[in-house]
């Protein structure tokens, strides 16, 4: 499944449409936004190394690590990156964002090697797009190869300019010709649900970190759910939704364990949680008009088993059916009420129950019997 | 007991197709003194109980997740532009003229063949005398009024040219007054002086209204008297404004506002692909592109509530072409759960099975 998002990141879009855009959510109980990134960033990193991916650059915009982080967590993973690596120029926008350090300038300024570009106005976001576009044509020049493009964390972007900005920034680079596939973290903890859903609403793709257990609820022993939470810490679900082509909406889940090494995801092993997740989608019975024209085996066999409510069955002896009034002759059918009752009671306990409560219309019926009624007619 | 003018059935006779003005084509009558103008997609006209009416405001619900609202969108403007109304369009995107070669073509009367064999063989299949003249009623007044729009085809040069086809960009500037001028000017072309004389007829068609790519997005209190003044606008005059909008980016009272001031309130609701629970629960499940919801039908002029015959319409395209909106239908239940029995008992007692209805 997060196979899936990293080849739909590889793939890129196609010509004349908009780059597919990933956003991956966290939560405050659920902090591995930095690990998904990272993740897929040593992924894709991979296949433009070794040419399967459309795209043949990446661009790494860092706002809450220092690109320092990134090189070192890419030589872990056996990428090793030098100032003369053609395939990939970070932004660095995690040191000095606001320009605070040095004299504050108008522009850029390139510090040291050309892998590391120190950006200070994050404020402006139409020159952090500028630059952003720049070192990806550095990389790959003008023509129609393309590059990728990752933010490390939109949090820090929405601190210093307001949604409407951030999301024309994103959709902009989205929807320039060069730019294959782009992805964001974003911590939903810390803004509106608006902003999330702004978000939401311009990626084509929305990956989600659930933790297991849920947040505590009150009823709970407060130590009972320290100890839960500390244990179920590194592990959760993983949601992930497709936005589909036809306006068709693929929604996968599994499993992510955080370790030392990083992130791993594992199929989900139980899957009552993918079946309520569907469940809010489907519409609500009462619109629907139902039939239900076939009974299962369980309902057979109850069927079997009902008492019908004639008095002759078929079985060689009369059955009395209780009939809500007690009879002249009720001293001698005292055995069989027993009788039927059992059968009744055999019905009720084996189930829902199928029972049939008939009353006699008037004591003047006469039982049912085998005798055809038509047989002493004269023809 | 329903309003019976509004509720069609297979046996009610479709209404005749006169206009009030012969030169103003696309206009049918409707009850309580009220005109419609087509949808676009002959299913939701008959849904909506003849079209929308003029002077209405009608606002989509958007789903992030499918682009739905976008085709009711398309066949909105390209009825207007096949009937000859001014159209004006407005939309969050830097080139909204672009929109316009999206537009889909009328599907031509030739794609229609298996409707009209049926006609001819009248005399095989024995129609009851009484039956057959609505049938042919039904064919013939319906062309002019609406179409049937093929999905695929672009919208031909001759319905494009010399229309008169307004464009606004919601993006231009960072508030409403801009796209309140447009409207402004653009509605008093079409003023109500007298309800039996309808001189001409415009479309407004605004696309994500919400969009968090508009600067405005954040005042909310301008968004809502936007629309505010968009309706009054809309009441004296003879124009149908469809508005569609994102309802989660917005907060929860707003957007509630928004939708109280509806007179048509529609919403899209995007379908899980390779679900099998629904697949099982649904016929015709991979077909289906997407959910059509009706939460408000307009009522002009009356106080008898329009009650749809089902509230959730399946969008899907038949023919790979044809925009077709059905009710639901679900698959025959596996009954163990034994659920059926309790809510087919209270479907006897809603109003909501219109379906059942005789």
């Amino acid at each position: 499944m997060a196979d899936s998002i990293f080849r739909k990141l590889r793939d890129g879009g196609e010509e004349g449409e908009l780059a597919p855009a990933l956003t991956v959510e966290e939560t405050v109980a659920s902090p591995f936004a930095l690990d998904v990134s990272c993740y897929l960033l040593a992924n894709l990193s991979s296949s433009i190394l070794a040419g399967k991916s459309k795209s043949e650059g990446l661009v790494l915009v860092t706002f809450s690590q220092s690109p320092s982080f990134y090189l070192q967590f890419l030589k872990q993973k056996g990428i090793f990156v030098s100032s003369s690596s053609k395939w990939i120029r970070v932004l660095d926008c995690y040191t000095d964002p606001l320009g605070w350090i040095d004299q504050p300038s108008p522009g850029v300024i390139t510090e040291g090697s050309s892998l590391i570009k120190l950006h200070k106005c994050v404020s402006d976001l139409k020159r952090l797009f500028s630059s952003i576009i720049e070192a990806g044509r550095e990389m790959v020049g003008d023509g129609k190869t393309r590059f990728s493009v990752a933010i490390d964390s939109v949090n820090e972007l929405l601190r210093h300019s307001s949604m409407p900005l951030v999301s024309g920034l994103l959709t902009d680079l989205r929807s320039h010709a060069q730019v294959s596939s782009l992805f964001w973290s974003l911590n939903t903890d810390l803004h509106q649900e608006k902003v999330t859903n702004a978000l939401e609403y311009i990626s084509t793709m929305k990956a989600n970190l659930e933790p297991f257990c849920p947040s505590s609820d009150g009823k709970r022993n407060a130590l009972e759910n320290l100890f839960l939470v500390h244990q179920d810490f590194g592990k959760g679900r993983f949601h992930i939704r497709f936005k589909l082509r036809k306006g068709r909406v693929r929604v996968m889940s599994e499993e992510y364990h955080v370790d030392q090494t990083g992130i791993n995801f594992s199929p989900i092993s139980s899957v009552e949680t993918i079946i309520a997740a569907t469940k809010s989608l489907i519409p609500k019975a009462s619109y629907l008009v139902h039939f239900n024209l076939q009974l299962s085996e369980k309902e057979r066999f109850e069927k079997e088993k009902v008492v019908l409510p004639f008095e002759h069955q078929d079985h060689g002896k009369s059955t009395e059916i209780y009939d809500g009034r007690r009879t002249l002759a009720d001293g001698k059918t005292e055995a069989t009420p027993l009788s039927s009752g059992e059968l009744q009671a055999d019905v009720v306990s084996s189930g829902k129950g199928g029972e049939i409560i008939y009353f006699r219309d008037s004591d003047d019926e006469h039982p049912d019997s085998d005798e055809d009624p038509d047989d002493d007619l004269d023809i | 007991m329903a309003a019976p003018n509004v509720r069609t059935s297979s046996f009610s006779r479709n209404i005749s197709v006169v206009s009030s003005s012969p030169q103003i084509p696309g206009l049918k009558c409707g009850p309580n003194g009220t005109t419609f103008i087509s949808t676009g997609i002959r299913d939701l006209d008959r849904i909506l109980g003849g079209g929308y009416p003029l002077g209405s405001l009608v606002m989509v619900m958007e789903d992030p997740e499918a682009p739905h609202h976008m085709d009711l969108l398309r066949t909105f403007m390209s009825q207007g532009l096949v009937n000859n109304h001014p159209l004006l369009y407005a939309s969050p995107s830097k080139d909204p003229r672009g929109f316009l070669g999206t537009l889909p073509n009328p599907g031509s009367s030739k794609e229609d063949k298996p409707t009209a064999p049926d006609l001819d063989q009248g005399e095989s299949l024995r129609i009851a005398w009484q039956y057959r003249k609505y049938m042919e009623n039904q064919k013939s007044s319906i062309d002019d009024y609406s179409n049937d729009f093929d999905m695929r085809k672009p919208l031909e040069r001759q319905f494009l040219a010399g229309r008169p086809i307004d464009c606004v960009s919601l993006l231009d500037s960072s508030d409403l007054s801009v796209a309140q001028d447009h409207c402004a000017t653009f509605l008093s072309k079409f003023p109500r002086l007298n309800s039996s004389n309808i001189a001409s007829i415009g479309r407004i068609a605004i696309q994500s209204f919400c969009s968090p790519l508009c600067e405005y997005s954040d005042k909310e209190s301008d968004m809502l008297s936007f629309i505010r003044l968009l309706k009054s606008m809309l009441m004296v005059s003879n124009a149908v404004a469809i508005v569609t909008f994102p309802p989660s980016m917005l907060s929860p009272s707003s957007s509630t506002r928004l939708q109280h001031m509806a007179d048509t309130l529609l919403s899209i609701k995007a379908i899980p692909d390779g679900d099998k629970e629904l697949e099982k629960l649904l016929t015709g499940y991979k077909d289906i592109n997407g959910f059509l919801n009706i939460h408000k039908v307009a009522r002009i002029n009356t106080q008898v509530p329009v009650i749809p015959e089902a509230k959730t319409f399946s969008m899907s395209l038949k023919k790979r072409r044809f925009l077709a909106l059905e009710c639901l239908n679900q698959a025959p239940v596996d009954g163990s759960s034994g659920t059926s029995y309790g809510t087919s008992g209270s479907c006897s007692g809603s109003s909501k099975s219109g379906a059942l209805d005789f």
